[in-house]
């Protein structure tokens, strides 16, 4: 209660009146002082992005919805409406660099979600092809008697016919699986050997899936902004997000392996508890999550 | 009886539990059910490893649903979760013609069990938005439903992404727990 009637007080009259005397004392505007101060990574991008956000003034609330061409022409708007000159260049560049992390993010999120809409569709020869690389990727000694096979349970999929096990993922599960493969092939093939031990083993592709909903999520509702403003300084594209799955299907095997469970029937119950792990990891301002420098290019 | 005893008593008797038991083969439908009983969102499904449960308040009643995986590998583990149901949800894919055979004998398995005789069994023909979805009489003449005598069962088409059918089919649910219960 007291928490709700602070907060409203201080974002409706006390912010106003400490950034005004912030101003007097040191003669300049907050966004002068977080871009001139703070190094660059989120912690700079996510007090820009919230002083943006709360500001009153139309332009610099419309600047975290710019797009990127249109990033240039807003820096200029910004730094007239704060009457800011317009050769304070470290300004000028660190503003850019901070706006196009901010649109960026939400640019990928759309991204993202475009390709999770798309359902997987047997019909489709892209799809199909990409289906096929991933077994190619995963058992490249292996070959695939038939499109319809019992053999997709041994890279982790539920049945005779991956089609029905991307779900609410569609595309993006798919793609997200073939990038781990292709990209850390010698990681992918040791995690699906390990994900077939018969106490703990888990469905590789199916839990691929289940991580992939995981990396959607913590995109959708902003958690990866610490990680993506720290790890591009620019526009995030969808292969960050990938990488980030990538580190994500490598850390949840370790983690699984770790925590021993009993069967795979707890899953839920360490799938959130490794969530939530992430989720901590995720609340740092200095948080950098990749995998250890292995790709192949 | 004084009113205020009479609200103490009214206040007094928790919900009922009922646990349900949410069976059927993958891709049937039953995680996407059991988000549409809970009212949450389902677009963003995925196969469900090992289990989900939730409970929902239905007509006095708490109803503690467990879903459970349906792929073939997890199915040895459905019996670990058979103690105490009160009902049987058992999900059909209506659409799925090639695999009737295959989740017929799985709900036969599922009525010899011991630890499940006389449970009330509810089989939702789901998967009705689809055009090629087989009707429910069909299916239920197809796994030979009337022979079924050990027990009340009822088969109810219904659409789990819609949420059509559902409702009817929850009704029977609470209708045959009470009579069992009490």
């Amino acid at each position: 209660m007291w928490a709700h009637v602070w907060g409203f007080l201080y974002s409706n009259y006390f912010r106003f009146w400490l950034k005004w005397v912030l101003r007097l004392l040191t003669g300049k505007c907050e966004l002068q002082r977080l871009l001139g101060g703070a190094e660059a990574g989120a912690r700079r991008t996510l007090s820009v992005e919230h002083s943006l956000e709360s500001s009153k003034n139309k332009v610099l609330r419309n600047a975290v919805h710019v797009e990127e061409a249109e990033v240039e022409k807003c820096v200029r708007d910004v730094m007239k409406e704060k009457k800011i000159g317009q050769k304070d260049t470290r300004f000028k560049t660190n503003l850019r660099i901070s706006l196009l992390q901010i649109s960026g993010y939400k640019k990928l999120y759309l991204d993202v979600e475009n390709l999770r809409k798309v359902p997987y569709d047997s019909e489709n020869e892209e799809h199909e092809e990409q289906l096929i690389e991933l077994w190619h990727l995963l058992m490249p000694h292996e070959n695939l008697k038939a499109r319809i096979s019992k053999q997709w349970c041994d890279i982790g999929f539920q049945g005779d016919d991956p089609k029905t096990d991307f779900r609410g993922m569609g595309l993006l599960g798919l793609v997200n699986l073939v990038y781990f493969s292709k990209h850390y092939t010698n990681e992918a093939r040791q995690i699906l050997s390990r994900s077939n031990h018969p106490k703990l083993g888990y469905s590789y592709a199916i839990v691929g899936i289940n991580l992939t909903e995981m990396a959607y999520s913590l995109l959708k509702n902003g958690a990866l902004k610490g990680h993506l403003y720290n790890m591009v300084s620019g526009l995030p594209q969808m292969e960050h997000f990938h990488q980030f799955y990538c580190y994500l299907v490598y850390e949840f095997d370790k983690f699984w392996f770790e925590e021993e469970p009993e069967s795979i029937m707890h899953f839920n119950q360490y799938r959130e508890k490794f969530h939530e792990k992430i989720k901590g990891l995720l609340l740092d301002h200095n948080v950098l999550l990749t995998l250890p420098d292995t790709k192949k290019p | 009886m004084g009113l205020l005893s009479i609200l103490r008593k009214l206040k007094s008797t928790p919900d009922q539990e009922v646990r349900i038991l949410l069976l059927g083969l993958d891709n049937a439908g039953k995680t996407t059910l059991l988000k549409q009983l809970a009212s949450e969102d389902i677009s963003h499904i995925t196969p469900t490893q090992g289990f989900n449960i939730k409970s929902v308040q239905s007509q006095g009643f708490k109803l503690n649903v467990w879903d459970i995986g349906g792929q073939r590998k997890i199915r040895p583990y459905w019996r670990n979760y058979f103690e105490n149901t009160d009902i049987l949800i058992y999900v059909i894919d209506s659409a799925d013609r090639k695999r009737f055979e295959e989740t017929g004998q799985e709900l036969a398995e599922l009525l010899d069990e011991e630890k499940l005789s006389g449970v009330p069994v509810l089989i939702f023909a789901n998967k009705q938005d689809l055009l090629t979805a087989a009707p429910a009489s069909e299916i239920a003449e197809g796994l030979n439903l009337h022979t079924i005598r050990d027990r009340v069962w009822q088969i109810q088409s219904c659409s789990a992404l819609s949420g059509e059918g559902v409702q009817d089919g929850m009704n029977w649910v609470c209708k045959n727990v009470s009579t069992k219960k009490k």
